[in-house]
């Protein structure tokens, strides 16, 4: 097979095919205007063929360019002095006027047959550029769909690495935070079998642990469930109006092994609204505010509880007087697998605070408490026929 | 006898670790924080640290190295299941001994009473000419070993192995510490030659398998203790 032409060997042999074709054309143009002149030539002036005959050199020009116009040019001033130019059917001329038309015809028809072929160039030309600028268009318009598409595959590889990494941070979290009470039951409890003789208290003191360490377990199984019904937007309040007086005195007495080296003050002000909430909700956000309290509180210190009404909402803070949040720190530690630092906590019970906080249509916070120590609040709507009226 | 240190920050461990020790007999002091435990130890310097790598305020492995540099106190870690690379990292730096959680009492005991039993001796032994662990006697300076006054015949890498542990008895070595000090730079990870040459010095030693002297560490490295 014959290797492809280079591209500008095609391009030459294209623009000779042209020139055939316009010589042909005009050749044969030339003959048929001859042809169909030839009955009246002795009737005509010589100006009518001669301006006749420059079409077929225009056309030429048109279809071969300027060799063709140039061919037919010549072929066309031949056969004008040889059919209309006296003495007739030979070349010679007689007359010095007929120099004269001969020259002026040949003349007019080389500039028009040039002027034409320029044009007809240009033109071609300008087709091919618009051609050329309609193709790259193209092609552009494909690389900025390509590139978005590009860009949409990136976002999603990122996408995917953060959920993958923030999977693996919920997997490391939770099985440390599922091992560590287990590796102290599992301890414990091989001890109490097989280790001495402990006296009653210490006994006692021990299986304590054990039954503290299985309530720490099952507070964490709760609140992965709520994150995972978080997650899956599942997390519906079903709202009622809740007492948070008595809410919080019985989540306080469940805390109370939990909360052994603290004391708690709770101090609700007379005539605080009910609240309109999910029961079980508020009592996990309330239980994992005070869980959070009870892990920075120093010993011996004092955990308040409190609320007050404002607009419409209770706002309800827990306060500790350990070391406080950095206001770094602060937004950060309501995402979640953010544990702050030394935190022992999973870094998901403030998490889901928040979420369910928000779902009530509320806000949830942290700042300085005045002892120093860090202020939990959140609020939540207060039951509408409730609010005392003022 | 001075008290144990258990710096634990988990309530519920350290609550644990101290009502199990105190039954067993042992005087137990308990910080929560690496700063806390570091001023305890300064106040009343424990017979044996027991020393939770997960602490909230301060990386125990540099904890532990801290401790190192400033007593030659036996030094437990305790470290969470998974974490060889910090169980061997805390042994490089200076620590004796390991448990890993969960762990029973009664192994964490039998490693407390090692650890105490070791700790005189091996005040003594650092730059001694003769070591003795139990009834093993090695005599650096004349590179004999014996075992109840028995000559133990050893190749001279067998000796310097067995050098390294008697001078740490009790003290679980790594194997880049023991192969770094025995064979140096050209020993570098070159875990096989230790399992080859302690299956050599068990036999010339007569070590029994159940109560061995030169104790292994499954991944971590090896031990010598007295023969009980």
């Amino acid at each position: 097979m014959r290797g492809r032409l280079p591209e500008g060997s095609g391009q030459r042999a294209t623009a000779r095919r042209a020139r055939l074709a316009g010589i042909v054309v005009g050749l044969a143009a030339v003959l048929a205007v001859t042809g169909a002149l030839l009955p009246f030539r002795s009737d005509l002036s010589r100006a009518v063929p001669a301006l006749i005959l420059v079409v077929p050199v225009v056309v030429a020009a048109v279809v071969g360019r300027r060799g063709a116009a140039l061919v037919t040019a010549l072929a066309g001033a031949t056969l004008f002095s040889f059919t209309f130019v006296p003495p007739y059917d030979r070349v010679s001329i007689a007359s010095a006027e007929d120099w004269v038309a001969l020259a002026v015809f040949l003349l007019v028809a080389i500039v028009l047959g040039t002027v034409v072929a320029r044009e007809a160039q240009r033109r071609e030309a300008a087709e091919d550029r618009s051609e050329e600028i309609r193709r790259l268009y193209e092609r552009n318009q494909q690389l900025v769909v390509e590139r978005e598409r590009l860009q949409e595959e990136a976002n999603r590889v990122a996408l995917m690495e953060r959920v993958d990494e923030q999977r693996s941070a919920l997997l490391r979290s939770v099985s440390h935070d599922l091992r560590t009470p287990l590796a102290t039951i599992r301890t414990v409890t091989s001890d109490l079998r097989e280790g001495p003789d402990y006296s009653t208290a210490a006994r006692d003191q021990l299986l304590d642990l054990v039954g503290d360490e299985a309530e720490r377990l099952n507070r964490l199984v709760e609140n992965l469930l709520s994150l995972s019904r978080i997650e899956s937007g599942a997390l519906q309040p079903d709202c009622q109006a809740v007492a948070l007086d008595e809410m919080i005195d019985d989540r306080v007495r469940k805390l109370e092994r939990l909360l052994c080296h603290v004391r708690v003050d709770v101090e609700l002000p007379p005539g605080l609204p009910l609240v309109h909430a999910d029961y079980v909700q508020l009592d996990q956000v309330v239980s994992n505010l005070l869980e959070n309290a009870a892990r920075h509180a120093p010993a011996d210190s004092t955990v308040r509880v409190s609320a007050q009404m404002q607009e419409g909402l209770v706002e309800v803070w827990v306060e500790d007087e350990g070391a406080g949040v950095p206001i770094a720190e602060r937004d950060r530690i309501f995402e979640p697998f953010r544990r702050s630092h030394g935190s022992s906590s999973s870094g998901v019970g403030l998490a889901i605070c928040k979420a369910i906080i928000e779902a009530h249509g509320g806000v949830v916070g942290v700042a300085d408490s005045p002892s120093g120590g860090a202020r939990f609040w959140f609020t939540i709507p207060a039951e509408p026929d409730t609010e005392p009226a003022d | 006898m001075e008290p144990l240190l258990v710096i634990e920050d988990e309530s519920a461990m350290s609550t644990a670790l101290r009502t199990a020790l105190e039954a067993r007999g042992y005087q137990v002091k308990t910080e929560e924080t690496g700063e806390g435990a570091l001023a305890a130890m300064v106040d009343a310097p424990p017979a044996l640290v027991i020393l939770d790598l997960g602490l909230p305020d301060m990386d125990g492995i540099d904890l532990c190295r801290v401790i190192r540099s400033r007593s030659t106190v036996p030094i437990i870690v305790v470290t969470a299941d998974g974490a060889e690379g910090r169980k061997v990292a805390a042994l490089d730096v200076g620590a004796d001994d390991y448990v890993t959680k969960p762990f029973s009492m009664r192994e964490l005991e039998a490693r407390v009473r090692v650890g105490l039993r070791h700790r005189e001796a091996r005040e003594h032994l650092a730059d001694a000419a003769v070591l003795q662990v139990g009834d093993l006697v090695v005599d650096v300076t004349h590179h004999w070993v014996t075992v109840g006054q028995q000559l133990v015949e050893l190749t001279a890498k067998e000796f310097d192995f067995l050098a390294v542990l008697a001078r740490n008895p009790g003290r679980v070595l790594t194997h880049g510490t023991i192969l770094a000090e025995a064979w140096g730079a050209e020993g570098a990870g070159h875990v096989e030659y230790l399992r080859v040459y302690a299956r050599s010095l068990r036999k010339k030693l007569s070590d029994d398998r159940a109560n061995p002297r030169i104790v292994t560490e499954p991944g971590v490295g090896y031990r010598l203790v007295a023969r009980q």
